[in-house]
Formats: structure tokens, C-alpha cells, sequence
């Protein structure tokens, strides 16, 4: 009710609905990993969900911290693994034994021994398209367009800065609140940041 | 990291009774089981030589198998294995048993292979091959091998040991300038041994491929008892810290990922002899396509490839200890049929004829390594403590 009333009034913290949509989160960034990872502990703890890390080189225990989900990708490609794997079966079957019979130095039509080389290699090549496809679609590889770049030092995250980010999809996000929070938490420069 | 004084809380030394109990149980084990051999000796002599080079080819490939994985370890600098690499190495120290363990290989070659007969000087293929193929050379290649295999098990050994005392990385240079010329006079003197005490047991059939079969059967057999070691040792309460889940997990990896090699290997080397289809190359299959010998090609097929590939594919099956001992032990079975299969239709070409001197040949050969292996743990660290890669590899997780 109080929430509502101030939003409408468009204080500091409770801008109305249309206006906190701008705002894609606040971004700190810190010294070193262990900071990183000590700022995402405490940020979970305060109850944020909805967060990302951005850093020059992968940094074990984040993907922990942050609770994200484990990757679907070995799933995915399992399955093109399955069908590459069939398809070759289906492939060597047909031509040989079905449309174009001949027999070749005395050899059987179809058999498997001379056909798991070509399910071998067919399952891996559709596992490893498969799995750089996939990663290009989970990780929404290309987007021309991301919010992060509005952080005015968002190059640091590619040399020696470590960055969080807490996104204003966040049920508790109040961008002053988090901005004071990640400061508390230690961040060296912290940025509201703008869709 | 702060990671570090949380595993400091491992013991890295046996206590003196459990490792007594250990030893005094191998070596009870060794005493029936060598008595059941001499007994064995004196009733079926041929029986005893082919269940004998069964049991000597498991053990010795997987002597290698931990030579080659210690190397390898050396060569890459991995550091998430350090931690289980003193107990690698511990079996790798055994490799310079095989000098007294193949003498009744020596002893019995007169029972196993064909090419030391005399008919064979009048078979026109073998008489050809009796230059290369005789008692002596086969005494003089086999005993090169081992003191070659030995020179760099005992030297890597001792370099790990001393690393101990200082700490120097020196010894972590040391280890992987040893290991570079290591695996290649391993690998060129395992098919030498292989091509000598298993191929030539067919002495008119060969195959170029035989040596890495040889050895990536010998790998599997090493990685699923290390595994089974490391895991009996954490039962009883060691090293529950420093080889964790994680650890675990890479080995089961690697468990995976050498069964899968070996099913390459095997597969590639019978793909082309089907393929070639010439009676000199396809009569090795054929005989072990007679009677119940038939029934290995699916447990091989199965049990040794298919059925462990998919149960070790998944992420969460590797990081299953219950699970992954079972395969160990599973696997440690499977390298036994894939020696079994290779061997014994020499003596019994008509189908499967199990033997209790089978049993207590592997039990012989394996309690010895066994007591050898047991040695090195006996008031020396279980890890690599000077190592400088150790507090890496107790921080070590899986991405």
C-alpha cells in the first residue's frame, strides 16, 4: 500500500513501474576474485536471485555461488549423438542393402563391421555441431546489443576487474538499496545501470 | 586459498597395525595361493603355464598401464591428480617384479608356444619366423623390456620420494624430462613384450596393433584398480579429504575414457581384418569363434565397451562412488575375460573350459604385486608431500 502511494510519487527507490524498466541493474566491480565471490555469497544471503558475474577468466565456485543451473548442453547433444549414430545405421542399410544392391568382394550387403566407422564419425559430427550450436544458442550468441556496455567501465571486465552485476529483474531490486549494498559488499565504483 | 587447512586434517601415513593386517592378509592369500600353484604345477602342467601367462599378462599390463599414467602425468603437469599419483606410483614400483614373476613364463615355453616345437622348423611361415621366434631371444627381449621398464619406473619413483624431503621443483623437471623418452621406449618395448608373450602364442597370425591393445587394456586394468584401491583406502578412512569427489570424478574420466580407447583399438584392429578378409588374418577370429568361445565377443562388446561407456557417460554416475567402484571392479573383470580370450583358446580351441588354477594364478601374481605395492605405503606418505602442485590439487573442483 505505502509501496504503491510512494511509487506513484516517483521517489528515489519507488519509481513507477515504466521507469525501473530502464534500468537493466547496478554493476560494482572489485580487486580480485575472492572479493567477487565474497560480494556474491553476501548478496545471496540478502535474498538476490537474479545476478551475473562478469570477469576476465573463469573463476572456479562462481557458477556455485551464483546458484546457477548446470549447463543443458551435454543433454542436447546426446540426443544429435543418438541420431547421428542412427542416421549413418539407416544410411549404410538402405544404399547398400536396400536401393542399390552389389555385391562388393563377397562381402554381405549390409553388415555392422564396416559401419561403425561411418556411426562413429556421423555421431561425432553432429555431436560437435550440436555442441557449438547449442552453446552459440544458450549463451544467445550473437546479441548485438547488451545493457552490461552501459557501465562506464565495463572494459575492466576483460583486463583485471571483477563485476557484479544485480538485475533489476531482481524481485528485491531497488536501485538505491543495491547500490548501497554492493558498496558495503566493497565494490570500488558502482553504477546504476541503464537498459 | 583458505581451502587448505580444512584437508590438513587428513592423514597422509598408515597406522602400522592397519598396515600390518593389510600385509599379513596379502601374504596369506600369497601362501595359499602359491601352494595351489606348485600343486597345480605337478598336476596339469600346460593347464598351469596358460593360466599362469593369464594371470602374468594382467598384472605386468597393468604395471604399465601405471608407468605410462605416471609419465603422463609428468609430461602435462596435471595437478589435479597429485594427490593419487603417490599411490600410481606405488603400483608402478612393481613393474621391476615382473624380472622374477616371468620365470615361469620362461619355464613353461616349451608348453605354450607352438614355435619352440620342432615341427615347427618344417612349417614353411614359422620356419621363417624361427630367427626372431626362439627361446633365447624370447628370454633376451623379455628381460631388455623389464630392465628397461624398470630403469624408469625406479628412477620416477625415486625422484617422487626425494621431492618429499626438499620440495625442490627441481624433481618436478626431473620427473618430466624422465618421462618424455619414457613413453616412447615404453610404448616401443610393450609391443615387443605383448608381441612376444600373447601374440605369438598363434605364432602363423600377427598384427601391428596388437601392442597398443596390449597396453590400452593394460590401462584400463590399471586405472579400475587404482580406483578400487583408492576407494578401499578411503573406506577404512584415508585421504577422504584429499582425494574428494572431484578427484574422483576425473578419475572416472579417465576410466571412461581409456575403456572407450580400448574398444577403439580393439574394434579397428578387427574391423580390418574382417575387412581384408585373408584366411592368414582371419583364422585368429575364427577360432575364438567356436563353441562357447562365442560368447565372449558380446561380454567384451558389452561389458567392456557399451555397457561401461553409457554408465559412465553422465556427469552425476562419475561423481557416484558406490557406482564407480562397482565399474572398477567390473572393469578389473573384463580386462581378466579380454587376457582370457586372447589366451586360452590356444589350449582349449573347442570352448570355454574354466580351471581353478585360473583363480589361483591371478590370485598368486596379484597378492605378489599386491605385498610389492603394500611396501611402498608402509611408513611413507600416501601423497606426494613436497609436491608443489599438492595445495593446487586439494583446491582442485571440475568446472
Amino acid at each position: 500500500m505505502l509501496e504503491a502511494l510512494l511509487s506513484r510519487l516517483g521517489l528515489p527507490g519507488y519509481e513507477p513501474e515504466a521507469a525501473r524498466q530502464k534500468i537493466y541493474g547496478v554493476i560494482g566491480d572489485f580487486d580480485t576474485p575472492e572479493d567477487l565471490l565474497r560480494a556474491i555469497r553476501t548478496a545471496r544471503a540478502a535474498g538476490y536471485t537474479r545476478m551475473e558475474a562478469y570477469s576476465p577468466f573463469p573463476i572456479h565456485g562462481v557458477d556455485e555461488a551464483l546458484g546457477a543451473p548446470r549447463s543443458p548442453l551435454g543433454k542436447i547433444v546426446i540426443v544429435f549423438a543418438l541420431i547421428g549414430l542412427s542416421a549413418a545405421v539407416l544410411l549404410q542399410w538402405w544404399t547398400g542393402a536396400v536401393d542399390y544392391r552389389l555385391i562388393i568382394a563377397g562381402k554381405p550387403l549390409f553388415a555392422f563391421e564396416p559401419s561403425v566407422p561411418i556411426m562413429f564419425e556421423l555421431a561425432v559430427l553432429l555431436s560437435a555441431f550440436a555442441t557449438v550450436l547449442g552453446m552459440f544458442h544458450l549463451n544467445r550468441i550473437p546479441t548485438y546489443y547488451h545493457a552490461f556496455f552501459n557501465y562506464s567501465k565495463h572494459a575492466g571486465a576483460s583486463n583485471d576487474r571483477f563485476l557484479l552485476a544485480i538485475e533489476a529483474g531482481d524481485p528485491k531490486f531497488r536501485a538505491d538499496e543495491v547500490k548501497l549494498f554492493l558498496e558495503s559488499c566493497g565494490s570500488r565504483h558502482t553504477e546504476i545501470v541503464e537498459a | 586459498m583458505a581451502r587448505h587447512t580444512e584437508h590438513a586434517s587428513d592423514s597422509y601415513f598408515l597406522k602400522p597395525e592397519a598396515w600390518s593386517a593389510v600385509r599379513n592378509s596379502l601374504a596369506l592369500v600369497a601362501l595359499a595361493a602359491w601352494l595351489a600353484l606348485a600343486a597345480g604345477y605337478a598336476l596339469d602342467r600346460q593347464q598351469f603355464h596358460f593360466s599362469y601367462l593369464v594371470a602374468f599378462a594382467w598384472f605386468a599390463s597393468a604395471s604399465l598401464g601405471a608407468l605410462f599414467f605416471v609419465m603422463v602425468q609428468h609430461l602435462t603437469g596435471s595437478a589435479w591428480s597429485v594427490t593419487v599419483r603417490r599411490l600410481m606410483e606405488n603400483m608402478m614400483r612393481t613393474v621391476p617384479l615382473a624380472f622374477v614373476l616371468i620365470v615361469p613364463v620362461f619355464l613353461g615355453i616349451h608348453s605354450v608356444y607352438e614355435w619352440s616345437h620342432p615341427e615347427a622348423a618344417r612349417d614353411p611361415v614359422l620356419s621363417q619366423k624361427l630367427g626372431y621366434l626362439n627361446e633365447k631371444w624370447f628370454i633376451i627381449r623379455s628381460l631388455i623390456a623389464i630392465a628397461l621398464w624398470s630403469l624408469f619406473a625406479l628412477r620416477l619413483y625415486a625422484i617422487s620420494r626425494r621431492q618429499d624431503d626438499t620440495g625442490s621443483i627441481e624433481y618436478t623437471k626431473a620427473a618430466a624430462k624422465w618421462s618424455a623418452p619414457g613413453t616412447v621406449a615404453l610404448f616401443l618395448t610393450a609391443s615387443m613384450a605383448s608381441f612376444d608373450w600373447v601374440m605369438s602364442l598363434e605364432p602363423h597370425w600377427w598384427s601391428t596393433m596388437f601392442g597398443v591393445y596390449f597396453l590400452a587394456g593394460g590401462a584400463v586394468g590399471f586405472m579400475a584398480t587404482l580406483i578400487a584401491v583408492c576407494l578401499m583406502l578411503r573406506s577404512a578412512g584415508y585421504l577422504t579429504q584429499s582425494i574428494r569427489e572431484e578427484h574422483y570424478h576425473d578419475l572416472g574420466k579417465w576410466l571412461f575414457a581409456l575403456t572407450t580407447f580400448w574398444a577403439y583399438v580393439t574394434f579397428s584392429q578387427y574391423m580390418l581384418i574382417w575387412y581384408g578378409n585373408l584366411p592368414e588374418e582371419t583364422f585368429w577370429y575364427w577360432k575364438r569363434f567356436q563353441g562357447t568361445w562365442k560368447a565372449f565377443g558380446p561380454i567384451l562388446v558389452f561389458g567392456h565397451f557399451i555397457i561401461p561407456f553409457f554408465t559412465l557417460l553422465p556427469r552425476a554416475n562419475k561423481r557416484n562412488l558406490k557406482l564407480l567402484g562397482f565399474f572398477a571392479g567390473w572393469m578389473m573383470l573384463m580386462h581378466y575375460c579380454d587376457l582370457y580370450w586372447q589366451i586360452m583358446p590356444v589350449l582349449h580351441p573347442k570352448g570355454v573350459a574354466l580351471h581353478w588354477l585360473d583363480l589361483a594364478a591371478w590370485l598368486a601374481v596379484g597378492s605378489a604385486y599386491g605385498l610389492v605395492f603394500w611396501a611402498g605405503l608402509r611408513e611413507k606418505p600416501l601423497v606426494p608431500v613436497g609436491d608443489p602442485r599438492l595445495e593446487q590439487c586439494l583446491a582442485f573442483h571440475n568446472v
